[in-house]
């Protein structure tokens, strides 16, 4: 019946409780939506970054983490690689072979990452070869191709089929050259990585280096990154003279970026949250004031001041619950639409992609956030009643009754 | 042991420019069964006396001996709770919860007093029958005219099976023919259930009405007349 009352008190006057109730629907649906963006924005860039190169899990000998040598190679990579193929919710591991060099075409050169694989390894953990835009991806076997972004083709002036010459310092420190022919041209979202990286295959380095098979660098992709943890501990103990590391240490950056963006989407909702706490506390106040008679004979009758000052936090917290839960259910349905069809951002995609950033961004927001707002909507709540509360139980019936 | 004891009730409102002494030297006995208004001109201090019966204000000096209990010794959580159970309020008008039916408005009063829903909705039946409104019980207060809002007051304060019911001014409201029906309602009421009531008023015919009148003047009692012997 207290329930009842509280609600029928809320609709007294319908206007003033839509308007509030509008107004803390607008300014979730708002506040929920701009999380999203940045949210998707955030697992883009992760999701992106891993996809291009990182994996899930890397695998380096810890010297080659501080000089980056040649001869930083993975002792027995086989076994490792063997090790790695049996863990769970695996997609795949590439063993990657890595030099710092020089690309030259007819009109200019550039310092790069050279990286050696074996394609059909390498396409298991990272998703290049979906974003070729020219010529392919290893389609065949032949020797001395190379991949390369679009935009060290473009610094270079050269096309697909152009040639180009690697350069680099071998094993025993001499300058090795090898000409390669461009067969694919890749775009990621980050035209940073487009510049600095190509790919060949490793049988060609190896042969230049005049070597048995060696690597620097296994990349693991698992199916989820769920299951990093599980699997990335389960390497540490297996390997502990190896370094092994999981995206968030090999992208700190992007690990705090995941954290911080929880946290200011948070501290962002609260703003929006306190700035409608003074909404709620005076749409509350005037509706206290307007009913000082009735609250005065409620507790002439024999209505206690704490089940007074409960009716009043009940009616905030229904009314400020209706426009929470009108906002989450706009919200969310305007999140799954975007999330679906995607926002185009290609007007600021140039800006965008230096960061890695797709074109089309895909508004996610976590379900967990959802618990997070309603808690922090019924804390709203609880203090925009407090001073209405306290303004109801500090009168005294006999007053309230002869004055109003 | 009378009902309600008045002992040298004094009460001085010092909240204003002006210390104003609403009631001086108040003694009045009020016994179980009676039908008594209190009269006087405005600011006689009528509403001061009801009041203070009533435990919600208290006396500058003397107290109030109800069922023999002193009511001054109460702390607020447990004057509250005497008001709920042993006094039933009729005021001057809008006593109703106005988002309530007239049955809800009843029942609630037994809500309070924790009373289970089928109990709660047996006697806000019945009392509503009992004053005559048992076709509007589904109504709202202001779908019923004023002399039926005062007649769901009347039910509402009898709900919580009171020792006495106090009305301050219940007919200042209502035109002279529904004042005289709420009268005949609490003249009934009191007949039948032999329930006190003790109410205020300034009209001369609900005056005509009462079984004692006592006349206020100026804070104090300046008569005491008893018309008609309780039977
Ligand atoms: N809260 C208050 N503060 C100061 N003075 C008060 C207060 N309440 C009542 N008074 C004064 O006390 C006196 C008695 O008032 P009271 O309301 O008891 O008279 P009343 O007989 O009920 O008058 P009426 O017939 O107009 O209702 C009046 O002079 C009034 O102005
Ligand atoms: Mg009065």
């Amino acid at each position: 019946m207290l329930l009842s009352l509280a609600w029928r008190n809320i609709w007294r006057n319908k206007r003033r409780s839509l308007i509030i109730i509008a107004a803390i629907a607008v300014g979730l649906l708002c506040g929920l939506f701009a999380s999203a963006v940045m949210f998707g924005m955030g697992e883009s860039l992760i999701n992106s970054t891993i996809d291009r190169d990182l994996g899930h899990i890397q695998i380096h000998t810890k010297a080659f983490e501080d000089d980056k040598l040649l001869t930083d190679t993975i002792p027995s990579v086989q076994k490792v690689l063997s090790d790695i193929k049996s863990q769970p919710n695996l997609i795949g591991a590439s063993a990657r072979l890595i030099i710092e060099g020089m690309i030259s075409s007819a009109t200019s050169s550039g310092g790069v990452r050279i990286t050696g694989i074996i394609p059909e390894d390498e396409k298991k953990v990272t998703s290049i070869h979906n974003q070729i835009v020219a010529g392919s991806y290893f389609e065949n076997e032949d020797a001395n191709q190379i991949v390369l972004g679009l935009k060290l083709a473009e610094n270079l002036g050269i096309r697909e089929r152009s040639k180009v010459v690697l350069s680099f310092q071998g094993l025993d420190g001499t300058i090795i050259y090898g000409a390669f022919r461009v067969t694919g041209i890749f775009r990621t979202e980050s035209t940073m990585f487009d510049r600095s990286t190509v790919f060949i295959q490793e049988n060609d380095i190896l042969s230049l280096l005049s070597t048995e098979p060696i690597y620097h660098e296994i990349a693991v992709r698992l199916n989820s990154v769920q299951n990093v943890d599980t699997v990335y501990a389960n390497l540490r103990k297996k390997f502990d003279d190896l370094s092994i590391k999981s995206w968030k240490e090999l992208a700190p950056e992007l690990k705090l970026m995941d954290e911080m963006i929880g946290l200011q989407l948070n501290i962002f909702l609260g703003v929006i949250l306190f700035a409608l706490l003074f909404g709620i506390t005076n749409t509350m106040l005037m509706s206290v004031m307007e009913r000082i008679r009735e609250f005065g004979v409620l507790m002439a009758v024999g209505m206690k001041r704490r089940k007074v000052f409960s009716m009043i936090i009940l009616e905030t917290i229904i009314l400020s619950l209706v426009g929470g839960v009108v906002g989450m259910i706009l919200a969310s349905i305007t999140i799954a639409y975007f999330g679906f069809a995607g926002i185009n951002l290609s007007a600021f995609a140039a800006g965008l992609s230096e960061w890695g950033l797709g074109t089309i961004l895909y508004p996610v927001l976590p379900i967990s956030f959802y618990l997070s707002i309603t808690v922090m909507i019924l804390l709203t709540a609880v203090f925009s009643a407090i001073y209405p509360a306290i303004k109801a139980i500090k009168l005294k019936p006999a007053t309230a009754i002869r004055t109003f | 042991m009378s009902l309600i004891q008045i002992n040298k009730v004094t009460k001085i409102y010092d909240g204003t420019a002006v210390p104003v002494k609403a009631l001086n030297n108040v003694d009045l006995k009020i016994e179980a069964g009676e039908f008594t208004a209190i009269v006087g001109p405005s600011g006689s201090g009528k509403t001061t006396l009801l009041n203070i019966v009533g435990g919600l204000d208290i006396p500058t000096s003397g107290n109030v001996i109800i069922d023999n209990v002193d009511i001054s010794t109460y702390k607020p959580d447990e004057l509250v709770n005497f008001r709920l159970h042993h006094i039933g309020f009729v005021f001057q008008a809008y006593n109703l919860i106005p988002v309530f039916t007239a049955k809800e408005n009843v029942e609630f009063i037994m809500l309070l007093q924790g009373l289970v829903k089928a109990e709660r909705e047996k006697r806000a039946t019945e009392l509503l029958n009992a004053v005559g409104l048992g076709d509007r019980v589904n109504n709202k207060p202001s779908e019923l005219s004023g002399g039926q809002q005062q007649r769901i007051a009347v039910a509402r304060a009898l709900a919580s099976k009171p020792s006495f019911v106090l009305a301050d001014e219940p007919t200042a409201n209502l035109d002279s023919a529904t004042a005289d029906s709420l009268l005949d309602l609490m003249e009934n009421l009191n007949k039948e259930f032999n329930m006190t009531f003790v109410f205020s008023t300034h009209d001369q015919r609900v005056i005509s009405r009462a079984h004692r009148i006592i006349t206020l003047h100026d804070g104090a009692v300046e008569r005491d007349e008893l018309i008609k012997q309780n039977q």
